[in-house]
């Protein structure tokens, strides 16, 4: 235990007399002595029920919330009236200003993605494995991309789990978004660890260079780094292998497991995005704090195109091991990749980062890449 | 009787039959898009479909992109579509090559057009429910356009 309250409510006399008068039935109702003039809340579509949008109102309105909250270190939810003094224990929050989380439209990712959540047990057909017959090549070559993907994923939960309790409370659509995050890559987790192991061959090889790559997510220095990094930069590479891997799966059962997790990831690249329009809109002077680390960032993902993810990716795509299966799998992969480097770029763009293109090391590496193609 | 393709009809009957279908479109949860379908033959139909919480609220024609404010539009000539949906009646579902997804990817034979990556991201974020929308046709006649 490393917090002892300042006081032991257990042994507090005036605590349990308090207590002990209510229960005769004396109250007092000074909690009352502060209440406000109820608010007019009108459900927008009653097909959708309450949304988060149609509370926003009055004090309980985000937008009224100042840019900086200063009267809330706790836990008391935006709105809420805080006691006068300083006896709301101080909880740290480090993330206390609008622009260090929020983005546009976090209140509508959130709907989205509570609506939108999958069972894996039960969603993705199972079942249905047994009619496919899978080569070896190919149930292996799955398997490993499998295990590069579980790896991806465990950062993907662990980093908004990180942040989460930094983020001052005042700011509940964005910890509740990035919760949603955190089970949606649980499950993604659960999902590739699932079809792995679904035919017997199991896990494969975890990836050193693709772990060096995914600590200096978790390792970002500030909130909006780790998110640029993750949400932005790897979830929309993910995205686009995730894509790809809809693509190149042997069965229809692969095919439906796709679907499902890229719609999560692009809700996740989604409000990346946006948080990073909103804080460039909002902070311009974090530009080139965001810049110099995205240059080294970019650097570190490209331990994401490992050898082992490579080479199944290959063999996926192009349904074998033969040379001529090689060859086509590897115009199946390069043109991928060049996809993912190609949509970074524009949504670092649009979310007022257009420099990227020009500074960015995978410029080089995404031209790299195009010659070897063409040489190939 | 057979359905034209192109045609307002033929996403309206997709709507009607979504309709129908509630229940499964209640479980892939809210669809908020709106997408273009582009449609290239002997002359171009471009259509808008606007998806609200479980269903399709509005299928119009354009006469212009700038007519609507699309997320993304897919883009694709007749004969594409003609092979995906020939495709989607076999079994009900598309062929691995001939999901929308796989479509618009590698290759990019059908292509996915948009202004901004948010738009964009919403074909993606929405794949299930779209995917689910077109595959309704695995039982309907068409007439080819």
């Amino acid at each position: 235990m490393s917090y002892y309250g300042s006081t032991d409510y257990s042994y507090n006399s005036d605590f349990n007399l308090r207590v002990r008068d209510i229960k005769k039935g004396n109250l007092d109702f000074s909690w009352l002595d502060n209440a406000r003039d109820t608010v007019e809340i009108r459900r927008r579509d009653p097909r959708r029920g309450l949304m988060l949008e149609d509370v926003e109102v009055g004090d309980y309105a985000v937008e009224n919330t100042p840019e900086v909250v200063r009267e809330n270190r706790g836990l008391a939810p935006r709105g809420a009236i805080l006691a006068e003094g300083s006896d709301q224990p101080d909880l740290g929050p480090s993330l206390n200003k609008k622009s260090d989380v929020w983005g546009y439209r976090v209140q509508r990712y959130w709907e989205e993605a509570m609506s939108r959540q999958w069972n894996v047990t039960t969603d993705v057909p199972w079942q249905d494995m047994d009619r496919y017959e899978i080569s070896d090549d190919l149930e292996f070559a799955f398997c490993q991309l499998c295990t590069l993907l579980s790896e991806v994923e465990m950062i993907a939960t662990d980093l908004p789990s990180k942040w989460s309790h930094h983020m001052n409370s005042y700011f509940q659509e964005v910890k509740g978004f990035i919760a949603t995050q955190c089970i949606d890559e649980a499950r993604h987790a659960e999902v590739f660890r699932k079809r792995a192991l679904a035919n017997g061959v199991g896990l494969l090889r975890a990836s050193v260079r693709g772990e060096h790559a995914l600590k200096g997510i978790l390792e970002a220095d500030s909130y909006s780094e780790g998110s640029v990094f993750l949400h932005v930069l790897g979830e929309g590479f993910i995205l686009t292998l995730f894509r790809s891997s809809e693509f190149i799966s042997p069965t229809p059962v692969e095919q439906r497991m796709f679907q499902l997790v890229m719609q999560d990831e692009a809700r996740h690249v989604s409000y990346g995005l946006q948080h990073l329009k909103y804080l460039m809109d909002n902070c311009p002077e974090v530009r080139p704090q965001i810049n110099g680390f995205l240059d080294e960032a970019e650097r570190h993902l490209t331990g994401l195109f490992n050898p082992d993810q490579l080479e199944s990716m290959i063999v996926l795509g192009g349904k074998g091991t033969s040379p001529e299966c090689i060859k086509r799998g590897i115009e199946v992969v390069g043109a991928f990749q060049g996809k993912q480097i190609q949509e970074y770029f524009h949504r670092a763009e649009r979310a007022g980062l257009p420099e990227r293109k020009e500074r960015s090391p995978l410029l080089e590496l995404q031209q790299r890449m195009l010659g070897a193609l063409q040489s190939a | 009787m057979a359905i034209k393709f192109p045609s307002v009809d033929f996403f309206k009957e997709l709507t009607r039959r979504m309709d129908g279908n509630a229940a499964e479109f209640e479980k892939l949860g809210f669809c908020d898009t709106t997408m273009g379908v582009k449609v290239d033959g002997d002359a171009s139909h471009l259509y808008a479909l606007t998806f609200e919480v479980f269903g399709c609220s509005d299928v119009r024609e354009l006469s212009s992109p700038g007519d609507a404010e699309l997320d993304f539009t897919l883009e694709a000539p007749l004969s594409l579509w003609q092979e995906m949906f020939e495709s989607i009646k076999k079994t009900g579902h598309p062929e691995p090559a001939y999901s929308l997804n796989s479509l618009s990817h590698v290759g990019d034979r059908m292509a996915v057009v948009y202004d901004e990556p948010e738009g964009h991201d919403k074909f993606y974020r929405f794949m299930a429910t779209i995917q689910a929308f077109v595959d309704q046709a695995s039982d309907l006649e068409i007439e080819w356009a």
